[in-house]
């Protein structure tokens, strides 16, 4: 055990607040739909970038290397000014949905370079360009560019030529749960020395003015001496805290509100508001901050010059503890000096400790720099999440127990929601809010150094305050009704026998709540998305976007409906998850036992109506051994859209490996389904026969009998279909040469095979499923590849890639895929990481190089990276990935079963791909 | 001019008149005030007429607080 597992666990036993403090600040606030009280709807234009300065936040705040509290009564984060930008560098700049040529993007550079899951630790890194920020070369270069060309970046403006920028560093440091150390290292990397303002501000986020309560925080200067500055936090929940800021910064306050004057026009209640810092200093207005030395918000200002490759260190504490008992026995003493060094220093021990224990010790050190910094984005992407839909609504007049009510333009019916919870984020700047599915691969991640957070956030969705009472799992903020893939369930059945596995026994409890609330969401489905009755699932875009010849979730031109191959496949997944969920349960309750068989069953129906209902246009194509959708048409006719895509994968992940214990303890129930299986032999004629046992006793369930089992994997192991060096393609390559077209009323509708970001607008045009490499679903991949080898073992071999003549097993199969997709982070033969692409700055710069990005998807041909540039979120999964291919080896697999995953031996370095070799 | 309907909660409906530079509030009973920029501002209000043309900006109602209007 190390001092943060230590702390880990006081957390959890004794409910000690060691995560009370934390990176919960998010990098966007502006353009969300929390903050939107418009009309039509139009959230990235109602609030605005440049009106976030101004105007107070109504939902939650944000920042740059921000920090606060869990429910974000007081926060803390950077501010910079270069003396040349228009305004003060309070938060992230990046471009609207419309403004860009591929939807919302950042366009600034900011690391997570380190954090422990208590943030007893953490580090960050900001690039401050020291010439003006190119705030319109951005937005109009941006906005001429079409939907072919790229995006345009922060580097293509020459901002960072010459290296005429700052390397901001943050680190937080935690001396008790309540006593946190801040220090701020400023390099700057260009050739002459530069000056800097830095604006290290804590404020309250504002709750008084929506309350109608008179009694507000309060913000004061409490300084006795020049060599130190003190700001006194005061708050009725909070209690009383203090900033501490070494040296003799000036003290600047002000009120964390509206400036009415320039928002609405009219003129301000108080002169001191929102944006008082930036007209104090880039606009010299003296008269804007508070010269009574209070406020709600306040920010310590020192001028720095930074000399040409050197730097400047500011050092802050954000403590509990008051000054006159900061020395101990009720005496004032030192805050900063030789105690601060040791306690940041130990921190940083704790910090390298505690990954030791986590990153397996034969990793080589370039594989465990992406690990960490893959952690390090996991928990800095936290984020206080809040949201009272009724609330909103009524803010917005929209009362939902009216008849004549207004309908809010989006989550009318969700007005039971109340979301005020710190929430793993997918990208704490593009994606600032939840998302269902998301947060299931999160949880995969974060589980490698904080299962009982995994475990919160699982239980969260499922809260009465969250699911809804019809069942459904909130999909995000921009439609919560929107459906998103039942992953779920299979989120808390891995994490569940992880903690077993880990800890010795699992926690029944938790598992029992999941399950009846998971019950309800299952019930969801099966009621809602199964329109014939048959076990034939739709879906609409189930997370997929633009992966289909139409827009999944709209309208069809044909009319008619889709039979989802995805859809279905999910459904069977589900299945075989509460499947295994009861089965565990029925292991000391009996009332499981019957839901064990019902979801046996339930399971066996999908598999059988998705492998041979419809005949000639079921969804299996025994001509090309894949699946497709399947088009019904309102005449009666249907036909398979045969498109090559995740869509036909998903049903080969739909796979679970069974150990027989429940049928051996329940000897009725397993003669319940034998009758059942030889009554209706139909139903398992096309799909595996689950009474086949495999390797060691085992059973499988799968939708992919040996022989279709093959044939898809013929597909995706092809390197001219699905398999790039860096992954699964979500699109097969084949449609490069062979788009598929469809004419529908005089309109072409296509699919083509596009490897880097999409070029139509569909959801938004900010993402593109028809040829990149996406972690999540390759996640999945791997995992269905690990089932299929524990129950056929190593007698099951097939050729990989197709054609190549190297035949593996599929341990062997799972381990390439692997690879690849690691490969996309870890630097080549050349020392390139793929995943920087053409950025020269980030390929051979020694201050860029090493800074990795867990960008949203991967291009299809050469791994670079594309979308939102820090969705760690669910690409962090790839850490997990890594360190299993690092723990285990294909003997222990077959051993262990799926044991295997969780249980960590020292594997060979001449076969492991992240194992560093001894030669 | 839009007009928000009212909500559950929601007794007035607030207004910003760029031209003017003043808060408007639409009271529960549909009468027209415009509010000052002060403390106790409601009991400062003045009756307000729109005339025709006049753009009212719908603001959102969480402001009612702000403007210390009766909830």
């Amino acid at each position: 055990m190390t001092a943060e597992h230590d702390r880990l666990e006081e957390a959890r036993q004794q409910q000690v607040p060691w995560k009370k403090w934390g990176p919960y600040l998010s990098e966007r606030q502006w353009g969300t739909v929390r903050e939107d009280y418009s009309e039509s709807g139009d959230a990235w234009n109602y609030f605005t970038h440049d009106q976030a300065r101004s105007r107070a936040y109504r939902w939650g705040e944000d920042g740059l290397a921000g920090l606060s509290d869990d429910k974000q009564r007081l926060c803390f984060a950077l501010a910079l000014w270069n003396g040349r930008d228009p305004i003060l560098k309070e938060r992230l700049f990046g471009l609207t949905n419309s403004e860009s040529n591929h939807g919302e993007d950042v366009k600034e550079y900011y690391f997570y370079l380190d954090s422990t899951p208590t943030h007893s630790y953490m580090k960050y890194l900001y690039k401050y360009p020291q010439a003006a920020f190119p705030y319109d070369d951005l937005v109009q270069t941006s906005r001429q560019r079409g939907r072919k060309e790229l995006e345009y970046e922060l580097l293509d403006t020459g901002v960072f030529d010459e290296d005429r920028y700052f390397d901001v560093f943050v680190e937080y440091a935690k001396d008790s749960p309540e006593d946190v150390l801040i220090q701020i290292t400023v390099h700057n990397r260009g050739p002459e020395a530069a000056d800097v303002h830095l604006l290290p501000t804590l404020w309250f986020r504002n709750e008084w003015s929506w309350r109608g309560v008179n009694e507000r925080p309060q913000l004061r200067d409490v300084s006795t001496t020049a060599a130190q500055r003190v700001v006194e936090a005061v708050d009725r929940q909070l209690g009383e805290c203090y900033l501490y800021c070494a040296g003799d910064a000036e003290l600047l306050f002000t009120e964390n509100e509206t400036n009415t004057e320039r928002i609405f026009g009219v003129p301000n209640h108080t002169p001191y508001v929102k944006d008082a810092f930036h007209n104090y200093l880039v606009h010299g207005r003296v008269d804007a901050v508070n010269p009574a030395r209070q406020g709600t918000k306040a920010a310590a200002h020192y001028r720095l010059t930074v000399p040409a490759g050197g730097s400047q260190t500011v050092r802050l504490r954000l403590s509990e503890v008051a000054p006159k008992t900061v020395g101990g026995n009720g005496q004032e003493g030192p805050v900063f000096g030789p105690a601060f060094e040791a306690t940041l220093a130990a921190r940083r021990k704790d910090a390298d400790e505690f990954y030791a224990q986590v990153i397996p010790a034969a990793m080589s050190a370039d594989a465990s720099l992406v690990v960490r910094q893959a952690m390090a984005g996991l928990m800095w992407t936290k984020q206080f999440y809040h949201y009272d839909v009724d609330k909103w609504l009524e803010e917005r007049g929209s009362d939902p127990f009216k008849s004549n009510r207004k309908a809010a333009p989006r989550n009318d019916h969700w007005h039971h929601m109340y979301n005020g919870d710190i929430i793993s984020m997918p990208d704490k700047w593009e994606y600032p809010w939840y998302a269902a599915w998301d947060l299931a691969f999160h949880v995969v991640g974060l589980t490698l150094v904080d299962p009982d957070f995994g475990k919160q956030q699982l239980s969260l969705m499922l809260r009465e305050r969250y699911m809804h009472p019809n069942g459904q799992i909130p999909a995000y903020e921009w439609n919560f009704g929107d459906v998103n893939p039942p992953v779920h369930a299979w989120a808390t059945i891995f994490t569940y026998r992880l903690q077993q596995v880990k800890q010795g026994s699992g926690d029944r409890e938790w598992l029992k709540s999941s399950f009846q609330k998971l019950l309800l969401n299952f019930t969801w489905w099966v009621n809602r998305k199964d329109r014939s009755g048959r076990n034939v699932f739709e879906g609409g875009f189930l997370g997929l976007d633009n992966i289909g010849v139409f827009d999944r979730s709209a309208p069809l031109p044909t009319g008619g409906y889709l039979e989802q191959a995805d859809g279905t496949a999910w459904m069977a997944l589900f299945c075989q998850n509460m499947l295994e969920m009861a089965a565990e349960l029925a292991m000391t309750d009996p009332d499981y036992a019957d839901m064990a068989l019902k979801f046996s069953e339930h399971f066996l129906w999908i598999a059988s109506s998705m492998a041979h209902l419809g005949g000639d246009t079921g969804m299996w194509d025994e001509e090309d051994g894949f699946f497709y959708d399947v088009l019904r048409l309102p005449d009666g006719r249907s036909q398979r859209l045969k498109v090559r895509s995740m869509v036909g994968l998903l049903p080969f992940c739909a796979v679970t490996v069974f150990d027989g214990v429940l049928l051996t303890m329940y000897p009725e129930l397993a003669a319940r389904l034998h009758w059942f299986l030889e009554t209706r032999p139909e139903v398992t004629a096309s799909i595996h026969d689950p009474t086949i046992l495999g390797c060691r006793g085992r059973r499988l369930g799968s939708i992919l009998d040996e022989h279709k089992l093959r044939r898809v994997l013929e597909k995706m192991l092809d390197e001219n279909e699905f398999l790039s060096d860096f992954g699964i393609r979500s699109l097969s390559k084949f449609h490069a040469a062979h788009p598929f077209v469809m004419q529908v009323g005089g309109q072409e509708y296509r699919v083509d095979y596009l490897p880097a970001e999409s070029d139509s607008g569909m959801f938004g045009g900010n993402s593109n499923w028809r040829g990149p490499v996406w972690i999540p679903v390759n996640f999945l991949i791997v995992r269905a590849l690990l089932q299929y080898y524990i129950y056929y073992g190593n007698d099951f071999t097939i050729e990989c890639p197709t054609g190549s003549g190297r035949q593996m097993n599929l341990y062997q199969v799972a381990e390439e895929i692997a690879r690849r997709l690691g490969s996309i982070f870890l630097k080549d033969a050349d020392g390139h990481r793929p995943v920087f692409g053409g950025a020269e700055k980030f390929q051979n710069d020694p201050h860029w190089r090493d800074c990795v990005l867990f960008y949203e998807y991967f291009h299809g041909d050469n791994g670079a990276g594309l979308g939102a540039s820090h969705q760690t979120g669910w690409t962090g999964a790839v850490a997990r990935l890594m360190h299993f291919f690092s723990s285990t080896t294909a003997d222990q697999a077959l051993a262990l079963g799926k044991k295997a995953a969780v249980v960590e031996i020292e594997p060979d370095a001449d076969t492991s791909p992240f194992v560093e070799s001894k030669s | 001019m839009k007009h928000l309907s009212h909500g559950r909660y929601q007794k007035v409906t607030i207004y910003v008149d760029r031209i003017s530079q003043q808060w408007i509030v639409r009271d529960s009973e549909g009468s027209f005030w415009t509010v000052p920029a002060t403390t106790n501002a409601w009991e400062q209000r003045q009756p307000f007429s729109p005339s025709q043309g006049v753009e009212l900006e719908p603001v959102p109602g969480h402001y009612r607080y702000l403007l210390g209007l009766p909830s």
